[in-house]
């Protein structure tokens, strides 16, 4: 345990003096802003635009509060995704092949803990900032159109970041497996796609299938529609992901006991 | 002399290739073994498989006296023949952070760190980020990474190969005192070094351990007399030493052969020295060095990995 312990704080410090302390956050926190900025401006824009015919009234309608908060899970969706499987995606394939790796697995340390260690760590930061541009979103929604009760908001909080994290856990699994960190990072959201697109096109309901977070971490923000969602269902897929996670940090371990390093 | 580490029918095999091919071996509690040979005989492949960061095709590897289920990291102290480092970390701090991971307390961490740094000498640059440093430095702080939980066997792939001639003996002086503190195992390309320092030789050629032993047997065994003949730059003693190798008297065998030099493998020493001065005085040649002596374990290396 305390072994495990040194590994994530010199994981933390790497973080720290490579300011991807600074850098994450900053980017989640822009990302959750702009999308309720964006909509408020939006008339604005499309009327300075300068293209309009003379005299054309623009009526957009004015989007519902939790319809804003779930279009900027939407950019978290595309663009948060993307940010997390970056920040994972040479996590263990860069340990391997510059060396490190062998001269740290080559002493009394356990496989697990310094898989885990290394997950912990980034995925913490990615929860973190997660949460901070999820409150830029949340606060900006306030601000400018209205209220949505913090019941939902943390329900949907949850819901999404642990879709960050499943994805975030394939790109470190990927990273164990496969050498080409940008192989990796695109083999985490290529999974993440095909199952988010499998949840919404199949026409039957998938329990099973973590590509329905997204999808429900959006429904529950609406008062109208998380009724049809029963809760068990919604457990369910949730303690599926929690499993799928276990499972690749289990094959990310796997594989760097049988080859700690490539040098 | 009790045995710390046996290796028995060890076998690597990559895709196409044999790279260790069926070897064994034993290593005696606090000896100092080199593991010798040429370039891709196998000797990383080996030194790999101890330390655990190669899986074995087949074979076995054994620490006598360890407990049933103990990890065998906790004995090995390593320093990889290129060591790699977080470049973002201080000197000091890596070494802090190997010991804390071998199960040091963080004061024994501290203390340790700040001791080894001083003996190989960097403990100027302790403070500074590893990113930084030379090649040379960095093998340094290998070898003090390797030595912070003080391994009972301490294994070294080539450790002055990044080094100037100044750094290679006073990391060779190093290793001839700590092999009075441990076990170690190292391997080089200078023979010299090897013969200076180790007890024991490994000698690998194609995979295969072609000569093991302690060297003063293996020297004892293959001791021949040798005669090195040096002449000077003129035409008159070139060719006579051309025609010379060509019909030498019998029971003398010319080994290594140059321009202006060769190296004479004598049956009988005495019978060899006279054929070889009455020669000389015969012919007038300008001799520029002369020396007797016996076979060095450069010689001896030469004959096991070029033998058919
Ligand atoms: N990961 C690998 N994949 C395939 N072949 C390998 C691998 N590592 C080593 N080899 C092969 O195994 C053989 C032995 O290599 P090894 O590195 O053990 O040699 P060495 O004795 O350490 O040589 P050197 O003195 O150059 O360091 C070589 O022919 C090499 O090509
Ligand atoms: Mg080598």
């Amino acid at each position: 345990m305390t072994k495990w312990l040194i590994l994530f704080r010199k994981e933390w410090l790497e973080m720290i003096r490579s300011y991807k302390i600074v850098w994450l956050p900053i980017s989640f926190i822009v990302l959750g802003a702009s999308q309720p900025i964006a909509t408020y401006f939006m008339p604005d824009i499309l009327s300075s635009a300068g293209n309009m015919p003379e005299g054309a009234i623009i009526s957009l309608p004015t989007p519902k509060p939790f319809e804003v908060l779930a279009s900027s899970l939407q950019q978290f969706g595309v663009i948060g995704l993307l940010l997390i499987a970056l920040s994972n995606m040479s996590a263990l394939s860069l340990e391997r092949s510059s060396g490190t790796a062998a001269m740290i697995l080559v002493k009394p340390v356990s496989f697990v803990s310094f898989v885990t260690a290394k997950w912990a760590a980034i995925l913490s930061l990615s929860m973190v900032s997660f949460l901070f541009g999820y409150s830029a979103a949340w606060y900006y929604t306030i601000a400018l159109f209205d209220s949505v009760r913090w019941l939902e908001v943390l329900l949907s909080a949850m819901l999404f970041a642990l879709w960050l994290g499943f994805v975030g856990t394939l790109a470190l699994m990927f990273s164990s497996l496969i050498r080409s960190a940008a192989a990796a990072a695109f083999s985490a959201l290529a999974t993440a796609a095909l199952l988010s697109i499998v949840s919404s096109t199949l026409p039957f309901k998938q329990v099973w299938n973590p590509g329905r977070l997204p999808t429900l971490a959006a429904g529950s923000l609406d008062t109208a529609q998380h009724i049809n969602n029963s809760s068990l269902s919604v457990w369910l897929t949730a303690i599926v992901t929690a499993v799928a996670i276990a499972i690749a940090l289990v094959i990310a371990t796997g594989s760097m006991r049988s080859r700690p390093s490539d040098v | 002399m009790s045995v710390l580490l046996s290796v028995e029918q060890l076998t690597k095999r990559f895709d196409e290739e044999l790279a260790v091919d069926n070897i064994g071996f034993e290593i005696g509690e606090g000896r100092c073994v080199a593991l010798l040979g040429p370039n891709g005989a196998g000797k990383t492949t080996t030194i790999r498989m101890l330390t655990g960061l190669l899986q074995p095709t087949s074979g076995t590897i054994q620490f006598s006296g360890m407990k049933q289920g103990q990890d065998r990291r906790e004995w090995i102290g390593y320093l990889p023949q290129t060591p790699a480092f977080y470049g973002w970390m201080t000197g000091r701090e890596f070494l802090v952070y190997a010991g804390r991971l071998c199960g040091l307390s963080a004061k024994e961490a501290a203390s340790r760190s700040n001791e080894l740094l001083e003996r190989v000498g960097i403990a100027s640059a302790g403070k500074r980020k590893i990113g930084g440093y030379s090649g040379g430095m960095k093998q340094r702080l290998g070898l003090a990474q390797a030595l912070i939980h003080r391994p009972r066997l301490l294994v070294l792939d080539e450790p002055v190969s990044a080094l100037d001639p100044i750094g290679r003996r006073e990391v060779m002086a190093m290793i001839g005192e700590l092999k009075n503190e441990t076990t170690v195992l190292f391997s080089t390309h200078v023979l010299h070094d090897a013969e200076e320092l180790c007890d024991d030789i490994l000698i690998m050629r194609r995979g295969q351990l072609s000569l093991a032993g302690s060297l003063a047997t293996l020297r004892e065994e293959n001791r021949e007399p040798v005669l090195s003949l040096e002449i000077e730059e003129d035409d008159h003693s070139r060719q006579w030493l051309a025609g010379w190798i060509n019909k030498l008297p019998n029971g003398i065998l010319a080994t290594s052969e140059t321009r202006g030099s060769v190296r004479l493998i004598a049956q009988d020493l005495e019978t060899a020295r006279r054929a070889v001065l009455k020669e000389l005085t015969k012919s007038e040649v300008s001799l520029s060095k002369l020396e007797i002596g016996h076979s060095t374990l450069e010689d001896l290396f030469l004959k096991v990995v070029t033998a058919p």
